[in-house]
């Protein structure tokens, strides 16, 4: 094993899952239909695919196997997500559920839940939504007022939940929740986590269509839900610790530089074979190629630090603030660098999505400026 | 991050085998830059004593003393822990350049003293090579300047005697001369081209983890003086546009950290000849070219007119980090080398996304 091969996630163990992801992703393209998309992880829901993509043992790849996971390490479960994003697979339907419900499960659930939904995740059956955000409470996550009222076996669930993708096709949702009222010298005490499945009473989810016609972000409100005791995940009154423990995780992974890497690629492709661009084209793709390829790195050298349990929060913070603005910027650079070739309908309708799309890639998870924020205080400057 | 790079405002402890290299190295340039301290001007003056510190602990000749089993990783910790503190010796170009290059071209240079090279562009006349090497590091210094002539017959190395030397500097005034060259063939020994292109390569890695100690110290000196400035009756550190400005100097660095860790990690597993090499060499280079004038630009924006001054060290920092990005090459011409590969790539079986992750190079 050679550190270069270990900073690029080449090595050998990591070299053959890869190879086992190429191989799937083509026998399943072949056979299926579907086309790469940018910002697959929001747009591409296809429910399908996660079950044949959990077949073919390339989901839960840190689930323990008792849970009918793989039981690999962090840097595997890398590798098979940046495999498929770079590919503009469709990976919405089980995104949520692998990349947070387990490992929140694995971190603060009960036994009980851990083999109630785990199993369904590694077998890309189970799907779940995130419901965080409410109409008062964005960036301020904070201010959240969704209330959680303390009841006979279990809890009263009322209020509002905005920008929820998928929330209108998972299984079930993990709220965040008041459990006690607020405290004003100490905002963040007194949230707790609960799981709610899609379909119970009192539930009701409305579309908020996207600039683009999509339909992935929902409006759900929770209009006296109960929620037994045993879908209570973890600890009452521990909800802010639990969001923000795996934060590091989301913050820094593969999705947040290679949202658009479908795009690139195509764009890519359609210049040289285009009978090789002038030298600033090339100059221009080369700094674009290096843009990413150190994003990559990056990102790769936190995944190491947190597989390793080291704290990496301030540079997991700055992969998301820095990868997401790559991404956005390589819309306006493949935009620009096309703007001369022949039409090209599938360049084209990449582009046009993308387009569309890089808004969000600054906002979703956090926004940039709340991050900026995080560095800041990283650096002692508050 | 870990690894021989490590280091930054985020930086706890290395906590590593390189730990205690780290920590000598800090304190070698620490104290050699205290004793400097005011007295740092344009053009630089060779720190002898700093060089007999370093000379009698070993670290002038890392690379090229086989018994002390480094390689490029001690000398990226050597390298980056001195230029963080502006230290004025030609380490990369005795050891990495000069010492490598003679031994390739086995030619005996002296044991100790400081080295370098002047890399030439020539043409052969008859019996004679006869050429400019236009932009030589610290030639007066050098206990002996080593020959590298690029010609269309190859590369000629061989030592350089009775130099004639126009004296010129860089931007942050280390000696950068002009050395002309007319000497015999017979005198010198050739070499294949593509040593030539190592050579250039080993360089541009050189400065590139040199640079990282630049903008490492233009970010502390930047965290440092916004904590202790206060304006409209709190520190400047306190304002949220500071803070954001501070954040992306941050998010620059750690990228061009990761990007030149790679290049070293290239270098010590597969050699400044690789292909690896020749990669992660160019995407450190682009990666970091592209840090400098962000980080440059900021540090000096919140230091104010203080910043700007001769007496405040800031200038060594920022100085330095720009004139080393356009040595050994400048971004442009390493990004066009990386696009040339991207598009090979796209065109070829190996897809680009194979040359984003550094697979199927060296084969």
């Amino acid at each position: 094993m050679t550190r270069f091969g270990e900073l690029c996630a080449i090595e050998p163990g990591l070299a053959e899952l890869r190879a086992s992801v190429r191989e799937f992703l083509r026998n399943d393209r072949e056979e299926f239909g579907w086309q790469p998309s940018v910002d697959s992880w929001l747009r591409g829901w296809d429910g399908a695919f996660s079950a044949r993509l959990g077949d073919a043992g390339l989901l839960g790849l840190t689930i323990p196997e008792r849970y009918g996971g793989r039981g690999l390490g962090h840097l595997h479960r890398y590798v098979v997500t940046e495999e498929l994003l770079a590919h503009g697979a469709p990976v919405a339907a089980h995104l949520a559920a692998d990349r947070q419900l387990a490992p929140g499960l694995l971190t603060f659930g009960s036994e009980e839940q851990r083999q109630r939904l785990l199993p369904g995740i590694a077998r890309g059956r189970l799907y779940s939504a995130i419901g965080m955000s409410e109409p008062g409470a964005g960036s301020d996550l904070a201010a959240a007022q969704t209330k959680a009222t303390r009841t006979g076996g279990g809890w009263i669930l009322r209020g509002t939940k905005v920008w929820t993708s998928g929330a209108h096709l998972a299984h079930w949702m993990v709220v965040l929740a008041r459990s006690s009222p607020l405290d004003t010298e100490r905002r963040h005490a007194g949230f707790s986590q609960l799981l709610v499945p899609r379909v119970a009473a009192g539930v009701s989810i409305s579309p908020i269509a996207l600039i683009s016609g999509e339909h992935h972000f929902n409006e759900v409100t929770f209009d006296d839900v109960f929620v037994p005791d045993a879908d209570v995940l973890g600890e009452v009154g521990n909800g802010w610790h639990q969001v923000t423990a795996e934060l590091s995780f989301e913050r820094s992974g593969p999705e947040r530089i290679l949202s658009t890497m479908p795009l690139i690629d195509a764009a890519v492709r359609g210049l040289a074979s285009s009978g090789g661009p002038d030298g600033r084209t090339t100059g221009e793709i080369g700094e674009l190629v290096a843009r990413l390829i150190s994003l990559r790195q990056l990102s790769i050298s936190v995944a190491h630090e947190l597989a390793d349990g080291d704290d990496a929060a301030n540079r997991a913070a700055l992969v998301k603030d820095l990868g997401t603005t790559f991404e956005q910027d390589s819309v306006d650079l493949i935009a620009d660098l096309t703007g001369e070739l022949d039409e090209d309908p599938a360049i084209r309708d990449l582009l046009d999505t993308a387009w569309l799309h890089k808004p969000l890639f600054t906002l979703r998870g956090g926004t940039n400026e709340v991050l900026r924020g995080v560095v800041a205080r990283g650096m002692g400057l508050r | 991050m870990r690894g021989p790079l490590a280091g930054g405002v985020f930086f706890v402890s290395a906590g590593d085998d390189d730990a205690e290299l780290h920590r000598l190295v800090d304190d070698i340039g620490r104290r050699a830059f205290d004793a400097r301290l005011g007295q740092e001007r344009r053009p630089e003056q060779f720190d002898a004593k700093l060089w007999h510190t370093l000379e009698e602990s070993g670290l002038t000749r890392l690379t090229t003393t086989p018994d002390l089993g480094a390689g490029a990783a001690e000398m990226a910790v050597v390298l980056r822990g001195l230029a963080r503190h502006a230290a004025a010796v030609p380490i990369a170009e005795t050891d990495l350049l000069a010492a490598w290059l003679a031994k390739e071209a086995d030619v005996a240079v002296p044991d100790s003293g400081p080295l370098t090279v002047a890399l030439a562009d020539a043409v052969i006349d008859g019996p004679r090579l006869v050429g400019v090497a236009p932009y030589v590091p610290w030639t007066r210094a050098a206990a002996a300047v080593l020959l590298a002539a690029e010609t269309d017959d190859g590369l000629y190395v061989g030592l350089l005697e009775d130099v004639h030397i126009d004296d010129g500097s860089n931007l942050a005034g280390e000696p950068r001369d002009r050395v002309s060259v007319d000497v015999t063939l017979g005198s010198l020994r050739r070499l294949d081209g593509f040593v030539g292109e190592e050579l250039r390569r080993r360089g541009a890695v050189a400065r590139c983890v040199q640079i990282l100690g630049a903008l490492d110290a233009a970010a502390e000196l930047s965290v440092a003086h916004t904590r202790e400035r206060a304006q409209f009756g709190r520190p400047l550190s306190q304002f949220q546009a500071v803070q954001h400005a501070l954040a992306a100097m941050a998010g620059e660095i750690e990228r061009a950290r990761a990007a030149t860790t790679l290049a070293v990690a290239a270098a010590v597993d597969h050699g400044f000849a690789a292909q690896q090499t020749d990669y992660a060499a160019a995407v450190a280079k682009v990666v970091v070219g592209r840090a400098v004038g962000p980080v440059t630009r900021i540090a000096h924006q919140l230091h104010g007119a203080i910043g700007t001054t001769a007496e405040h060290s800031l200038w060594l920092a920022t100085t330095r980090a720009q004139t080393w990005s356009t040595e050994f090459g400048c971004k442009a011409e390493y990004a066009r080398r990386l696009g040339r590969m991207a598009l090979e790539a796209a065109s070829g079986e190996q897809a680009l996304w194979d040359l984003v992750i550094g697979n199927r190079l060296g084969r």
